[in-house]
């Protein structure tokens, strides 16, 4: 069975991408911020959707190294999200350039004279991070991690086209491997693209607390994309136990977030310390609705409307719920961003909605054409009765 | 689940050829026959001890806190240490049972009782010292708040010590009556076969009246389904509860965004070390070769490599950003624990816990029971000189040089700390002779799928 | 205990039963309950044992913990002495509420499990000195008995039901007479 990319759809996509390229302008022609409000966005939209298709590859290389059956059937849709990757690095690559050629502001430690001793924009405590934060070493760990992203989706991909079961016994030691890298450099590029845009601040947390986030965004856009084959007649061997099993890790994910979220809150909270706390003096200050808003969707709603089982196999349901979620973990990464690029300046209002759904809209696209690439359905699979058996 | 056409690539949980009536066998036969002389051996040798430690807790509670080795700038040690490292150990079995569930893994059916047990055990020892460093232990009831006539004093809702209190308890009861509503049906089958007309009165009653309705069943196996859902984020919290003692403070070294998670992964690593300890033994001495395979072990040994590298992260996570910080306390406290006069035990953190586990990474030596049996003892250790880092180093360099100083144990300390060592294991071997030591049911459960042959019963009446 | 006849069906084998378990209920015998070793999967639908509501207790005993946790703390900390304890000052409920969050947990996870707890017990009628009631004491090793009341099934009689019983896949068949007292009870 073959996912058709159909020209309706491509037809609403290309709506909403050209409502992103129009709201790009007026982000780029907005004048309190100097083209600042379209580059946080670039960096926030290219993030996240970048961070779904990495979501997924950890997902699935997830799968591999735990040898699980259940997911055998899923494989195509997993594969196909987390082959948005080279097009998420090269919109990676932009939104870090534009600091590199000093379109933007977006880091705080790219400025000019900022590490220079004399010069009127030093900063004693920015200059003693530059072994770290230095343009050069910056770009090599960029290019390092997307290319042994790329790398590893396209091996993975490659092998599993095979439908081999010798092919699939390397991915599982290749999977072992991936995961040690990645168990790196999830944190590392986190502090790199993200972190590192509040210099001054700092946090043991925070490449896990963004890992918990992508992980999450990606497991919701898996489970709906699933659904949604599901209800069209695609898939025919996934059954609701299938669907149960995503929900899942959708509701338990958004526990691990919500744990992470309010252990790094809590702490800096609690201790109260300078050096800490003004990365939430700065969010509490200006974003108060948005900051706890998004806690208590990402939290309260998985956690209420998904816990029964029955929520878990209901289509609508976990459609809605996981919309809103996704929304919610959007804006996580846009409350990481923006207080750091646009201070107190930074709003949603049409501009980046409609830069977000120009992203999405993209992100979809890339999707939907890779999963229209190969048949839905595994051939050969040493899990793959297992799999169609999967009953609970 | 339904049954699985046996698939060549899995490796079979349960070696060999069993019917349901061997299995039950297998697992009563250490019950019903006569404690042998290793067993007996073991338990004097741990009772000796146990009695050392009483003696050594007695001891210290007629002198008094001043008995250990703390001064005014350690003024935390061993006490905590211990703590934080039963607790620690007492987190593997509810992950066993719990979030293995969660990721669907069958191989957890082989050890979950063993390391539920392991985890109730631990706990109380974990218990133990906080009990006995309160000082005036009299007045220990009031870590709860009751009504109380000193003018209706509450206790502070705003310290991480109280939420560990809540924690703490909130673990072992809980953990407690999951392990026991898996017990029930296991106490039946017991029952039911046992000769001694006492134990049958006693296992009588331990089993509740248990006789295997569909109807019990089913509530069994939704409970079992709930309970497990809930110990999964309980799991997770009273560990970060425990690291919050540390990191709400603004201590150097102790407060850092990175423990909650951190010290979660450390305890599941040190728990499934002592696992890995306890069911080597045990498979050996009570001939369990069938039930805990290489397999399991080598699944274990997996588990060690992942939390043991994710604690590696932490480590390097906190070293790079006490630099990145720029916060001259933090860089020095990481800096004096690696280089300073305590380089020793942070050396051996290192050594045990991040570099020991990742020869798990060549399949010969994970597959190589001698080589597990004596990395786990590493990570016991290594993960007893994590807490010992983390709490001594940060706290023996105060502010003014004045107050910098060394820790230095007392006979008490070490006496206390090895004696809950030896009531732990008189604990097991008590366990491990009278309970039943694997899941006797749910093995039955996974038997025709995943056994390497299943055999139909010899033990049937005859039509 | 009223009068009542029972007829016990062992089998040797889980998925005999179940294959034949179906066939009685189709026919239009009524199983009333099986005993077994280990729970048999699906075989509830069968037999018709009905999904448990035991979650919805457990919600209701996580909302009443939730509830005590966060009345009590308030009781505590805001209303009965509020403090200023290292700078966090107890004076306002919502400004102290991280702090809370740990006990309120765990306190709600406290009367979930506990009262879940109780509440299968007393569901099941299993408590210390209750005695079982399983028709052979391998049932719980690993013999299978399904349970067919003659007061169950109207349209059936005594012998109708021994004899289709004889005829499926049982290894042995044990009836049973319960009546107004224990002491006349036989085999």
């Amino acid at each position: 069975m073959q996912f058709i990319f159909n020209n309706k759809i491509k037809a609403v996509l290309a709506v909403l991408m050209l409502l992103g390229v129009v709201s790009s302008v007026f982000a780029f022609l907005d004048h309190a911020s100097h083209g600042q409000r379209f580059w946080s966005n670039f960096l926030i939209d290219g993030f996240f959707v970048f961070s779904l298709g990495l979501g997924a590859l950890f997902f699935l290389a997830l799968q591999y190294a735990t040898e699980a059956a259940w997911s055998v059937l899923l494989k195509r849709v997993f594969e196909a999200t987390a082959l948005f990757i080279p097009v998420g690095a090269v919109l990676i690559i932009i939104a870090l350039l534009s600091g590199t050629l000093h379109l933007s502001h977006t880091y705080h430690w790219m400025l000019e004279g900022i590490m220079q001793k004399g010069h009127e924009n030093y900063d004693a405590i920015i200059a003693g991070k530059a072994g770290y934060l230095n343009q050069p070493f910056f770009w090599l760990r960029t290019l390092v991690y997307l290319g042994t992203f790329i790398a590893f989706v396209y091996i993975f991909r490659k092998r599993s086209l095979l439908e081999e079961v010798a092919s699939y016994k390397g991915s599982v030691k290749l999977s072992a491997i991936f995961l040690v890298l990645f168990g790196v450099f999830s944190s590392t590029l986190s502090w790199d693209w993200i972190m590192s845009i509040d210099t001054h601040w700092f946090s043991t947390l925070f490449g896990w607390y963004v890992f918990a986030g992508f992980w999450c965004s990606a497991l919701i856009f898996m489970l709906v994309l699933t659904v949604a084959l599901k209800m069209q007649g695609l898939l025919p061997n996934v059954n609701d136990s299938h669907i149960h099993d995503l929900s899942k890790w959708v509701f338990a994910l958004s526990f691990l977030w919500s744990y992470v979220w309010f252990a790094q809150f809590m702490l800096i909270w609690y201790s109260d310390i300078p050096e800490e706390v003004t990365y939430y003096q700065e969010r509490f200050g200006h974003y108060k609705v948005l900051m706890l808003g998004v806690f208590a969707v990402n939290f309260i709603l998985p956690m209420i409307l998904l816990m029964s089982r029955d929520a878990k196999r209901n289509y609508t349901r976990i459609i809605w719920v996981s919309s809103i979620i996704f929304v919610g973990h959007w804006l996580d990464v846009f409350l990481m961003i923006t207080p750091g690029t646009l201070h107190e300046k930074g709003q949603v209002s049409f501009v980046e909605i409609g830069m977000f759904l120009g992203f999405v809209a993209l992100f979809v696209w890339v999707v939907l054409q890779n999963l229209s690439k190969a048949p839905l359905e595994i051939q050969n699979h040493p899990f793959k009765e297992e799999s169609e058996h999967h009953h609970f | 689940m339904g049954h699985i056409s046996h698939n060549n690539f899995r490796e079979p949980l349960i070696l060999g050829e069993k019917s349901y009536h061997d299995v039950t066998v297998d697992i009563c036969a250490p019950i019903e026959r006569k404690p042998n002389m290793l067993w007996a051996s073991l338990l004097s040798l741990a009772a000796i001890i146990a009695v050392w430690g009483i003696g050594n807790i007695l001891y210290l509670l007629g002198t008094g806190i001043g008995s250990w080795g703390l001064n005014n700038t350690v003024d935390w040690a061993w006490d905590i240490t211990n703590f934080v490292w039963w607790v620690g150990i007492g987190h593997a079995g509810t992950l066993i049972s719990a979030v293995l569930l969660l990721f669907r893994q069958r191989w957890r059916m082989a050890i979950n009782r063993s390391a539920e047990a392991m985890t109730i055990f631990a706990v109380v020892m974990a218990a133990t010292f906080p009990a006995i460093h309160a000082g005036r232990y009299w007045l220990l009831y009031f870590v709860f708040p009751l009504p109380n006539q000193f003018g209706s004093l509450w206790q502070n809702f705003n310290s991480p010590l109280l939420w560990d209190v809540f924690a703490i308890s909130t673990y072992f009861s809980v953990s407690l009556v999951f392990w026991y509503i898996g017990l029930i049906p296991d106490f039946a089958t017991i029952r039911d076969r046992i000769k001694s007309p006492t134990a049958k009165r006693v296992y009588s009653l331990l089993a509740f009246g248990w006789s295997g309705r569909a109807k019990h069943w089913h509530r069994f196996e939704m409970v079992s389904l709930i309970l497990a859902g809930l110990a999964t984020p309980l799991v997770f919290s009273v560990h970060s509860i425990v690291s919050m003692d540390f990191a709400t403070s603004v201590i150097p070294g102790w407060h850092t965004t990175i423990f909650p998670p951190y010290f979660v992964a450390g305890a599941v690593f040190s728990g499934f070390a002592m696992v890995l300890t306890l069911m080597l033994i045990m498979r050996k001495v009570y001939k369990l070769e069938a039930y805990i395979t290489r397999g399991h072990v080598e699944m274990m040994n997996i588990i060690i490599i992942v939390t043991g590298s994710l604690v590696g992260v932490a480590y390097l996570t906190e070293l790079f950003v006490a630099w990145y910080s720029g916060v001259e306390y933090e860089s020095y406290a990481f800096l004096n624990r690696a280089t300073g006069p305590y380089w020793w035990a942070y050396w051996s953190m290192m050594t045990c816990n991040v570099i020991s586990p990742q020869l798990f990474w060549i399949k010969k030596l994970r597959t190589n029971l001698i080589f597990t049996f004596i990395i786990s003892i590493f990570v016991n250790i290594g993960m007893w000189f994590e807490r010992f880092v983390i709490i001594v180093t940060s706290l023996h360099r105060g502010h003014l040089p004045s107050t910098w100083s060394y820790f230095y144990p007392t006979f008490v300390d070490i006496g206390v700390y090895i004696g809950t060592i030896g009531i732990f294991f008189v604990l097991f071997l008590l366990y491990a002779k009278y309970f039943p030591v694997l899941p006797i049911a749910e093995v039955k459960t996974i038997l025709k799928a995943t056994a390497e042959k299943f055999k139909v019963s010899d033990n049937q009446p005859k039509k | 205990m009223k009068k009542e006849t029972i007829i016990y069906a062992f089998y040797n084998d889980d998925d005999v039963l179940l294959k034949d378990a179906q066939a009685f209920v189709s026919q239009g015998l009524w199983v009333s309950d099986v005993f077994s070793p280990f729970p048999i999967h699906g075989l509830d639908p069968i037999i018709g044992v009905k999904e448990s509501k035991l979650g919805y207790a457990a919600f209701a005993y996580g909302l009443i913990g939730l509830t005590l946790a966060l009345l009590g703390m308030w009781y505590f900390m805001i209303h009965d002495w509020p403090m200023n304890i290292g700078g966090k000052p107890n004076f306002e409920f919502v400004y102290n509420l991280p702090a809370f969050v740990p006990v309120a947990f765990e306190f709600t996870v406290l009367c979930t499990a506990h009262g879940l707890a109780f509440t299968y017990f007393c569901a099941n009628g299993t408590f210390p000195g209750v005695k079982a009631d399983n028709p052979d004491p391998r049932t719980t090793d690993d013999l299978f008995a399904m349970e067919i009341k003659l007061e169950d099934n109207p349209n059936f009689s005594l012998d109708q039901i021994k004899s289709m019983l004889s005829k499926s896949n049982a290894s042995e068949i044990r009836e049973k007479q319960n009546c107004e007292t224990d002491t006349c009870c036989n085999k």
